[in-house]
């Protein structure tokens, strides 16, 4: 069974590889992967410890402070060694779903307020549970607190999820400052900060700058890293409605957003609030185009693509120097759904930031919500999926990451420049490679700013590679791309490129650049640069099986393709129903088709993640996947 | 203190749970009259009438009464001890009682004057035995030796007792054993026990009466017996219902399947059954059944040997449903479940129902209960299908002194947000307001059910298991009011109140911190010795003037002697430990009693339920 199950893997993995080099001839042979530089590592844990980890700190002494769902606090002395010690610190408090240390004493976030933990009498455990800070809460379940992160003046920040009403697909801030940022102080202060969070698991402090990422849904296409600065709004409207209360710094107003975009509050017949459907065909605006209205309005620095980079993203951590390599002072973003670990560079461009990121680390065993560094420079990694469902099937997880100081041969940076991204790598390129326009291919798009629960692609377009220069020493390129567009996310693949020590491709071949700004500079001549381009008639091909349904093999790259793989799995429950089980409901292709445009989540109550309307497949495609889904139940 | 659940909307459960059996259907009570003593049979002379009954917690086997009517007390003396029985007798039987035990007495109550429910002072029981309250009392054989003689006696979950001298409610069902030609063929069961509330048996199988028994013997019907041979007790709201007649049956089952999607009764002329078979029973759980879009039409014939008013209550999940008696529409076609009644007279009559299922992701399962005159809600369909909640329940016990905050929702509907629950080994658990720096429950036994908060997403709460005594609608404990009859302000505005946290003692119990006024407010409680109930300790500094606790509200508050209280139609004993010269002062707030008291430094007081 084994060496059958190997064979199907080597199968899928060749049939992706060689999509990706369709247009070299290249030979390429098994190439590294993850998991050859990055371990994971179980973390010794007591029998029977439930550890659905909201919040991560490590100690000035190496120790890990570990926060759970059902309100425990652990230390874990000795966190890296073979055998580390779970010393109970404090136990029932209120979800707790993050930590920070300051002067001898854990702050946490508990539902509703920052609390200051000491142990005064010295007995390993926490004596003094002191309210800092106790912040209204309606009750509603989806009303989560995240944080506290310290600012470099000592003071804290925390943010709010908004609550979810029966109409979920229309989140509320039910009570002040849910869906906001707050500032607060050691003494009890607390100035509202800023607003346009929906759901801001990834609050993170960045080199003393706040920033966060937030998870799709409505008004949030898909999630990005965000900057916060005092007076921010980040999208998401239904924080504004407290944004006239004395003390706010937001100056945007909900009638500004309501008067340029129908907030969709949509009745069926019978008088009950309807879901507002993705349509197709209407006029949209993308948050760019908002802010031409809204200045006050904060774009994404960093777009995380929905269903590929992730789908519910959390933590932010930049890597410490001398960390993880080549990647050192770059940035990991968890993501819970997915159970992995994106990557971020990160440039600022005419004052603002932007960047890539990549596909860094899968694997992980549950919902990925927060990350820690270690002191020896291993990232703790801690897990739940708490009921939404994650790749990673466990329900919680304490994992950590190791680097093995071995060089994986990835992009270590993409920058934009006046006429097209430089990209430098982790080692020397093959040339042969590097030089032909073929290995390279870019497209752009951008999501909808909408009142609809989540958005397709939009707007996509190809870029075409001009021409391209390799730096003398092979660690650079820097190519010259048609159709560069402000604000959009332009995907460039290097399918191509191969490294000169053993001829394989990039372990993470697709990097997802957000263009915010170009900048100004100068343009390399034509003259200088390689215009060589091997591919000529070499299209790709797939063929069908003689039914005419493809095979899982066939499938694949098109479920890859268009993110299905990020939630669904052919039998088991991920964050969305296996197609196995989608298949039993026997619908019919068009149904199927019609779903994949407009998601019915109410024909799912067991799952809790809605998936968000994918009208960006094309019918072509979406009927191969629907006859292949169909094509498992008659098998079983 | 009669709060009604349902009415909170808070109540409301996040995940899907669809239920089979309906709601509940009301149905004709009786309710005993207690203006005389005319309902029993020769009542003996220990047996009284009264208006109003006290205990003393210090004097045992002690009750002293008030004239009046409604209350029925029972003092046993020398010349008098004799059991109780109501001239009616019984068969199945539902019981609703209040009851208030004397300090140590010991009480019973006798289905057919047979199987008892023991009756107990078991006030600060621990771990309580058959022998306790709420207990099914051992049987015993008097020809083992000692040691062996009881058996099969049968504890009730946990201690869901009050003290002696307040008022218990306890609502059992009761099945009578059945016989067949003399002979019996099935035993009798304690189908439910809810006492103060807390369910503490269910479905026990009685194999025979108990001991103390009026005979030996079972028969299909007795009187209910009120046991006086042993301590003082009284009753008062005793409310039965006797189930003595047949129920309804179905025979000649048979189905006919029609594959589609029917959103309303197909025309038959047109669709064709692709299944028509005979079965045992009415059941989602049969040959042929599609998964979804089906619709299946049970028929049959019920025979009816009771005439009266039929309640039906029909559950069909993921579509809808209709129910035809004698080709008359009692349940039109209706999603999910619909409930009605009809007079129905003796006989047998042609029955029709119809399951069309068309919501994809539910599983087929029909639910039809029926509840006549004089017979118990039963259900006369499959109750061997899916309920679709599978949740392995989440229970927390206090095993050493534990907290755990959480979201508590309350009786009046109020979601309580920064509330902390209290647990401790003595089995007396608390919740406090971390909002108001206000106690919000109080309560005996388990300690909490986590599920609604840890299974799956959860909705942040979690709910006592145990008995609750519940007060009212959160407010802040301590106010300044312009003087003794100025209104308590429903919330904090202008108070400056802020929460401080708490610190935990040696033993892990917290004190609770808060400002108000500008005062610093130090907040302890702590179990009383041998669970007794709670003692409360206020420290303040930075006192103002005019400052007041707000000690207690209900319907009633009686001053029993100095300091020392009755609340809430005797509900729990409140007693002012140490209050300097600080006189305590009982008013009307709302057409309720309220008892403030001024407060400067220092004041305590305790709780005994």
């Amino acid at each position: 069974m084994k060496a059958i199950a190997k064979n199907i893997f080597n199968c899928i993995f060749l049939l992706s590889m060689s999509l990706l080099c369709l247009h070299t001839n290249a030979v390429a042979q098994e190439s590294a992967k993850e998991e050859d530089f990055f371990k994971i590592n179980k973390m010794r844990s007591p029998e029977g410890t439930l550890l659905e980890v909201g919040g991560l700190c490590t100690l000035p002494n190496g120790d890990l402070a570990v926060t759970t769902r059902r309100g425990d606090i652990f230390i874990v002395e000795n966190p890296t060694s073979a055998k580390p010690y779970f010393r109970k610190f404090a136990s029932g408090l209120h979800e707790v779903l993050g930590a920070a240390y300051k002067n001898g004493s854990l702050y946490v976030v508990q539902r509703g307020e920052l609390t200051k933990l000491t142990d005064t009498n010295m007995d390993g455990k926490a004596d003094s549970f002191e309210t800092i800070y106790a912040w209204p809460i309606s009750g509603n379940y989806h009303e989560y607190s995240f944080g506290p992160k310290l600012a470099p003046d000592g003071s804290f920040f925390v943010s709010l999820n908004l609550g979810f009403p029966d109409a979920w697909w229309h989140p509320k801030s039910m009570v002040p400052w849910r869906g906001w940022v707050l500032h607060i102080y050691d003494d009890g202060r607390m100035e509202p900060w800023a607003t346009g969070m929906r759901s801001p698991c990834g609050l993170s402090m960045i080199d003393g700058e706040l920033f966060y990422t937030d998870n799709q849904g409505d008004w949030v296409g898909s999630g990005s890293i965000i900057k916060i600065d005092k007076g921010s709004f980040t999208g998401h409207p239904a924080g504004l409605r407290w944004a006239g209360m004395p003390n706010s710094p937001v100056k945007v107003r909900e009638e500004q957003i309501f008067a340029k975009i129908d907030p969709r509050i949509e009745y069926g017949p019978d008088g009950q609030q309807t879901k507002p459907e993705n349509n197709e065909n209407d006029k949209f605006m993308t948050e760019f185009q908002m802010k031409q209205f809204i200045p006050d309005l904060q774009l994404p620095s960093v777009w995380l693509p929905h269903g590929i980079l992730g789908i519910s993203t959390s933590e932010i951590v930049k890597i410490p120097g001398g960390v993880f390599g080549p990647f050192e002072n770059q940035l990991l973003v968890g993501d819970q759904g997915q159970s992995k670990i994106a990557r971020v560079f990160m440039e600022k461009v005419n004052g603002e930031y932007q960047g890539c990121a990549w596909d860094f680390r899968s694997g992980f065993q549950s919902g990925i919500v927060r990350l820690a560094w270690g002191n020896d420079g291993s990232l703790f990694v801690g897990e739940t999926n708490r009921g939404w469902g994650s790749a990673g099937d466990a329900n919680d997880g304490l994992q950590r990451l190791t680097w093995n100081n071995r060089i994986p041969f990835e992009m270590r940076t993409v920058k934009a420049m006046p006429d097209g991204f430089e990209i430098e790598f982790t080692k020397p390129v093959d040339k042969k490679y590097a030089e032909d326009l073929a290995s390279y291919s870019v497209e752009s798009y951008i999501y909808k700013y909408h009142a609809v629960y989540g958005s397709p692609p939009v707007n996509t377009q190809k870029c075409p590679v001009k021409g391209v220069k390799v730096s003398p020493d092979g660690m650079k390129v820097r190519i010259i791309v048609a159709n560069l567009r402000p604000h959009y996310i332009h995907t460039i693949t290097l399918g191509g490129i191969r490294d000169k020590e053993n001829a394989y491709s990039l372990i993470h071949p697709t990097g997802y650049y957000t263009l915010n700004n170009i900048p100004e500079g100068a343009k390399l001549a034509m003259t200088e640069v390689s215009t060589k381009n091997t591919a000529k008639a070499g299209t790709a091909q797939t063929t069908t099986s003689a039914t005419g349904v493809y095979t899982y093999t066939q499938i694949k790259p098109l479920l890859t393709k268009y993110t299905c793989v990020a939630c669904h799995n052919p039998e088991k429950k991920q964050v969305g129903p296996g197609f196995i089980d989608i298949a039993k409901r026997n619908y019919s292709i068009d149904k199927i088709l019609s779903l994949i445009k407009n998601p019915q989540p109410q024909n799912w109550p067991a799952y809790s993640t809605p998936m968000p309307p994918m009208p960006q497949v094309p019918a072509s495609d979406a009927r191969k996947i629907a006859a292949w889904i169909n094509s498992l139940a008659v098998k079983k | 203190m009669e709060w009604d659940r349902t009415k909170s909307s808070v109540f409301k459960l996040i995940y899907f749970l669809p239920t089979l059996l309906s709601a509940q259907l009301l149905c004709a009570q009786t309710k005993i009259d207690l203006a005389g003593l005319t309902a029993f049979k020769n009542p003996g002379a220990n047996w009284h009438i009264a208006g109003d009954v006290h205990a003393d917690l210090e004097k045992d086997n002690t009750l002293v009464l008030t004239n009046g009517t409604g209350v029925l007390v029972n003092i046993p003396v020398t010349s008098a001890r004799e059991e109780l029985y109501t001239d009616f007798q019984h068969g199945d039987l539902d019981l609703e009682l209040d009851y208030m035990m004397a300090k140590g007495s010991n009480s019973g109550i006798y289905f057919q004057s047979r199987y008892e429910v023991q009756l107990l002072d078991s006030w600060t029981v621990l771990n309580p035995h058959s022998g306790d309250n709420g207990g099914i009392y051992e049987r015993w054989d008097e020809s083992k030796p000692d040691g062996q003689k009881g058996f099969e006696g049968h504890a009730p979950r946990q201690n869901a007792s009050r003290a002696p001298g307040l008022w218990q409610h306890i609502k059992i069902s009761f099945q009578a054993p059945r016989f067949e030609g003399g002979v019996k063929i099935a035993n009798a069961r304690m189908l439910r026990v809810e006492l103060n509330e807390v369910l503490i048996q269910e479905n026990v199988e009685l194999y025979g009466p108990t001991r103390a028994s009026t005979g030996n013997d079972e028969v299909p019907v007795a009187p209910l017996k009120f046991q006086g041979d042993h301590g003082p007790v009284a009753f008062r709201n005793i409310v039965v219902n006797n189930y003595d007649k047949a129920k309804p049956t179905l025979s000649n089952i048979n189905y006919a399947v029609y594959n589609g999607k029917f959103q309303k009764e197909p025309d038959y002329k047109i669709f064709k059954a692709s299944i028509q078979k005979a079965a045992p029973i009415v059941s989602s759980n049969i040959d042929g059944l599609p998964a979804n879009e089906f619709l299946v039409k049970y028929t049959g014939v019920l025979q009816v040997s009771e005439a009266g008013e039929y309640s039906f209550a029909l559950n069909t999940a993921g579509g809808a449903g209709l129910l035809k008696i004698d080709n008359n529409t009692i349940l039109p076609f209706t999603n999910w479940r619909s409930n009605g009644q009809v007079n129905l007279p003796v006989g047998d009559m042609p029955f029709e129902l119809i399951y069309s299922k068309y919501v994809d992701w539910a599983k087929p399962a029909i639910g039809l209960t029926i509840k006549g005159p004089g017979i118990r809600e039963f259900t006369i369909t499959d109750a061997n299908v899916p309920s679709g909640d599978d949740a392995d329940p989440v229970l927390v016990n206090a095993t050493e002194n534990t907290i755990l905050r959480s979201f508590m929702d309350l009786p009046v509907g109020t979601r309580v947000t920064h509330a902390v629950s209290v647990g401790s080994t003595e089995k007396i658990h608390y919740t406090y307001d971390m909002d108001n720096g206000m106690i919000i429950q109080l309560w005996r036994g388990n300690f909490l059910d986590a599920t609604p908060m840890w299974h799956e997403r959860g909705d942040g709460s979690s709910r006592p298991v145990g008995m609750v005594l519940y007060f009212g609608k959160p407010m802040l404990s301590i106010e300044k009011l312009s003087d003794a009859n100025a209104g308590w302000q429903a919330d904090t505005a202008g108070s400056a109140y802020r929460p401080k946290g708490y610190v935990l003692d040696e033993k892990d119990r917290p004190s609770f911190k808060y400002l108000v006024y500008g005062a610093a407010v130090t907040d302890a409680i702590r179990v009383l010795e041998n669970s007794k109930g709670i003692h409360r300790e206020i420290n303040i500094t930075n006192t103002t003037a005019g400052m007041y606790l707000r000690l207690a509200e209900g319907s009633t508050i009686e001053e029993i002697s100095n300091g020392f209280y009755l609340v809430d139609d005797k509900s729990y004993y409140l007693k002012i430990d140490d209050a300097g010269n600080a006189k305590p002062l009982i008013r009307d707030q709302n057409g309720r009693k309220e008892l403030i008291i001024p407060i400067e430094n220092k004041l305590s007081y305790s709780i005994l339920f």
